[in-house]
């Protein structure tokens, strides 16, 4: 970091400039004032949390979507990106984090998709398209790789290598590359850097988005922190460090959550052991071990992909575990299905509502009585008149707002359907209950009483572990949290260490061990 | 449980059924529709005679449609029923025509062996399907040419004939001109009613053509609610078979080619929705009555056949239409 920048890159004028940009969906400010610049041929970073803005600020950047407020101006003239083909024809191009390549069809195909060189009658001139992709591959140093060979014969780092071969064969002045390393190997990584410093030389501006922030010191010119939809700060990288970053990110206060008031009795008795699970054998051999005791909630921290998700899912028998041992009450488990962690006492409010955890075009009562279908029928004759008895019951005990229990689930509002998947375990009177981001997508309103029906459950004796992206939500919640970062535990933290710094920083992997008075 | 409860439930209908009655109201107006055209149009269309004829008619496609119903709520399909039901057919043929048996005993026999072949192709079908995930188009596809090549080569290519009289005057057998053969499709879709709509297995029928995910996440084995689904369509293809052989005193190898694609159509014109988790067996049986009263009074008013063909088509295509509108408005 010494080293003096390219001099050019200081003296340049600013290329693109960003002013007071502003974007909701529905009531939530995903973007709320961001000011951002881009300097000619500087490589800039953009760092921030979960939900920060920078997805948003990309997608308004690329012409995904339209902004509400503020101001863009490129080459000094204002710049309104109302559509991707708009951007694209400006010289803006994205990489995005998820491959958009055609697996089956040729490197060739994929690089030439957006406009196929045609011949003079209009069909595909094949020699055209083949020596525009073989330039547009050596430009990045990709001489071994086959024009001709398909897509999904190639490895995950090349194919991110052509979705930006791709990017960059039209002329592209600016390129953002959102999360490039989020796959990648160390090794494949500083290919891509390579790669980077050459696009670099030839004058285009990048826009690196990343998790990691050694990656971000190792290239970047500059960096920008966004928080809460907001610019905090834009620095010069050799003025600031990867600590400095780090708070900026989190912001000195920690806005509106108070630490854990220490009301809830919590057990000596450890009722969920888990032992070294691993999922695949690809994972970290120690794999992940901890235990969870009555009455407790266990807060899991990490990043998007730390491999928290797939812990629960393993638990619950929903993924296919690889190794490991899981004790519940003493008892080793052999937990294969869910149907084998439902029969142990272990329920799971999954991630995704819509897609796992309501059946929305049935009823609510319906819904309530999925996991408990054996308390309302009789010989496999549903009992109807008990089946809405135990939905009023329920809907009465989590204060669910509904019509009527025969109304679909669909009906309710995003709270209220999070009540229903809540409802369903507690009709099964649950020991342990395995929560993935509880709140999402949740109203504030409706996000404190779950975090009262959670507290009250665990003051009743029932264990539970949540995964959460929302730091305050770990904190109001969590008796104790385990911070994961690459399949690993990277650290567990007691209530007194609850700060969203000391977190963020073993998410990233800065830091690592035990915080706390007690293991 | 007290007792009141249990009163106070069953008289009550759940939700499902009133919405499936409103969905089957509009089903059941084209159908009148049709009925009082016909009637209008055509000088016999209500003659007993001729209402008897198109009870007949129907009752085949009826009782495939039933077991198709299952299927197609779990959001798979079943291509090869019209192979199965001649599959089992010329097996329940082989048995009804061995020598040295008493009557009874060979109807028996015939009953069951046509019934098991359904039955196991009903069930490899599942299996194959469920087990692999794999799509069950494909899957009956290929089943659709098993069950033919089989049924060719277990009859040598012959149609079976000359069954016991006892058993060819069940095929042929009224009821006050109602075909007993008829009433036995109506109490399948009374059966099938009641199993989708009062058992924990139905419910949970239609919970995995809604969001098998959700359903496999509470505990239930969606893979076993599949394969049943699956057999229980080739055990009405079964059924199927001995209704045909007791009607045209046959068993042919080549009997119910196409059958599949009117099983699917009286389905999908009954109301439920080809991506499964929506729909009822009492829209089934609308359907296969659409298709049958159709096909009559075509003929009745002096269309040719293939009039009446294109005619069905374009019904098939109006029905799916009317349902993606239908679930454009339920979903909101």
């Amino acid at each position: 970091m010494s080293s003096q920048p390219n001099p050019i890159v200081t003296e340049a004028p600013l290329l693109l400039d960003v002013q007071n940009l502003r974007k909701s969906f529905g009531g939530v400010h995903a973007l709320d004032g961001v000011s951002f610049s881009l300097k000619a041929g500087e490589v800039h970073a953009l760092v921030g949390e979960n939900g920060a803005g920078k997805s948003t600020l990309i997608k308004v950047l690329s012409g995904v979507h339209a902004h509400d407020d503020g101001t863009l101006t490129l080459d000094g003239a204002p710049f309104q990106p109302s559509d991707p083909h708009f951007a694209k024809a400006a010289g803006i191009q994205v990489v995005h984090q998820e491959f958009n390549l055609l697996n089956d069809l040729s490197v060739a195909e994929n690089i030439s998709i957006e406009a196929f060189p045609r011949t003079r009658f209009g069909l595909l001139d094949r020699t055209a398209m083949r020596e525009r992709a073989r330039a547009a591959l050596d430009a990045i140093g990709l001489r071994d790789v086959d024009v001709n060979a398909p897509v999904a014969s190639l490895g995950i780092a090349h194919r991110q290598l052509i979705e930006i071969a791709r990017a960059l064969q039209s002329e592209s002045r600016i390129l953002i590359l959102d999360e490039p390393t989020a796959t990648l190997t160390e090794r494949e990584t500083s290919r891509l850097f390579d790669i980077i410093a050459g696009i670099k030389a030839k004058g285009v501006t990048v826009v690196f988005v990343s998790h990691h922030l050694n990656e971000v010191f190792a290239i970047s010119d500059r960096v920008t922190v966004l928080r809460n939809g907001q610019t905090i700060v834009t620095q010069d990288i050799e003025e600031t460090s990867p600590d400095g970053v780090v708070a900026h990110m989190v912001g000195r206060a920690l806005a509106g959550t108070a630490p854990k008031a220490f009301a809830d009795p919590i057990g000596d008795d450890v009722v969920l052991s888990v032992n070294a699970l691993r999922l695949t054998p690809s994972l970290p051999a120690e794999g992940i071990s901890f235990d969870l005791r009555r009455g407790e909630i266990l807060g899991i921290a990490g990043l998007v992909g730390a491999g928290r998700t797939e812990v629960l899912r393993g638990l619950f028998g929903a993924d296919p575990v690889h190794s490991g041992t899981v004790t519940l009450d003493g008892r080793t488990l052999k937990i294969n299905q869910p149907r084998d962690a439902i029969a142990a006492g272990i329920g799971f409010v999954t991630e995704d509502r819509k897609d796992e955890g309501l059946i929305l075009g049935m009823e609510i009562a319906a819904n309530i009585s999925l996991a408990s279908l054996r308390d309302v029928s009789l010989r496999g004759l549903l009992n109807f008149a008990r089946e809405r008895r135990l939905a009023r019951q329920s809907g009465a005990q989590l204060t669910l707002k509904y019509g009527k229990v025969s109304d679909p689930a669909s009906s309710l509002s995003g709270g209220n359907q999070q009540k229903v998947v809540l409802a369903k375990w507690l009709a099964r009177t649950p020991k342990v209950l395995l929560l993935d981001e509880p709140t999402r997508g949740v109203d504030v309103g409706a996000k404190a009483e779950i975090y009262g029906i959670l507290k009250d459950l665990a003051a009743q004796g029932v264990s539970m572990i949540v995964v959460s992206s929302e730091l305050p939500e770990l904190i109001t919640l969590a008796d104790r949290m385990l911070v994961m970062c690459e399949n690993r535990i990277q650290g567990e933290l007691l209530p007194d260490h609850y700060d969203q710094e000391t977190i963020l920083k073993l998410a990233y992997g800065q830091t690592g061990g035990v915080e706390g008075s007690t293991s | 449980m007290s007792s009141t409860d249990d009163l106070s439930g069953v008289p009550k209908q759940n939700a499902f059924s009133v919405r499936a009655i409103i969905n089957n109201a509009g089903i059941g107006l084209a159908l009148l529709v049709l009925i009082l055209f016909f009637a209008v149009t055509t000088e016999h269309f209500l003659s007993p005679n001729n209402i008897t004829n198109i009870l007949t008619q129907i009752t085949i496609n009826l009782i495939l449609a039933v077991g198709m119903t299952f299927v197609i709520l779990i959001g798979g399909i079943d291509l090869s029923v019209g192979s199965v039901m001649a599959f089992a057919a010329v097996v329940a043929g082989k048995a009804i025509t061995l020598p040295g048996l008493g009557t009874t005993e060979l109807i028996l026999l015939a009953c069951l062996a046509g019934l098991l072949a359904g039955l196991v192709c009903g069930i490899l079908n599942g299996v194959l399907s469920a087990y692999w995930s794999l799509p069950s188009f494909i899957i009956t596809l290929g089943m659709l040419n098993i069950a033919r090549g089989a049924a060719l080569q277990v009859s040598d290519a012959q149609t079976i004939y000359s069954f016991p009289f006892a058993f060819e005057e069940f095929g042929s057998k009224l009821i006050y001109g109602v075909p007993v053969v008829f009433l036995l499709g109506l109490a399948l879709v009374a059966i099938a009613w009641f199993v989708l709509n009062r058992t924990v297995f139905g419910r949970l029928i239609y919970g995995i053509g809604n969001n098998e995910e959700a359903v496999r996440l509470a505990g239930h084995p969606v893979f076993w609610y599949k394969v049943a689904a699956f057999t229980i369509c080739g055990l009405t293809a079964g059924i199927a078979a001995i209704v045909y052989m007791a009607r045209l005193s046959i068993a042919s190898p080549i009997a119910g080619i196409g059958f599949e694609l009117n099983a699917i159509a009286a389905v999908i014109i009954g109301g439920t929705s080809l991506s499964g988790g929506r729909g009822s067996v009492i829209g089934t049986l609308l359907g296969a009555f659409i298709i049958g009263v159709l096909a009559n009074g075509l003929i009745l008013i002096g269309l040719s056949d293939f009039m009446r063909q294109m005619i069905t088509g374009v019904v098939i295509i109006i029905a799916v239409v009317l349902d993606h509108y239908r679930a454009k408005f339920s979903a909101t």
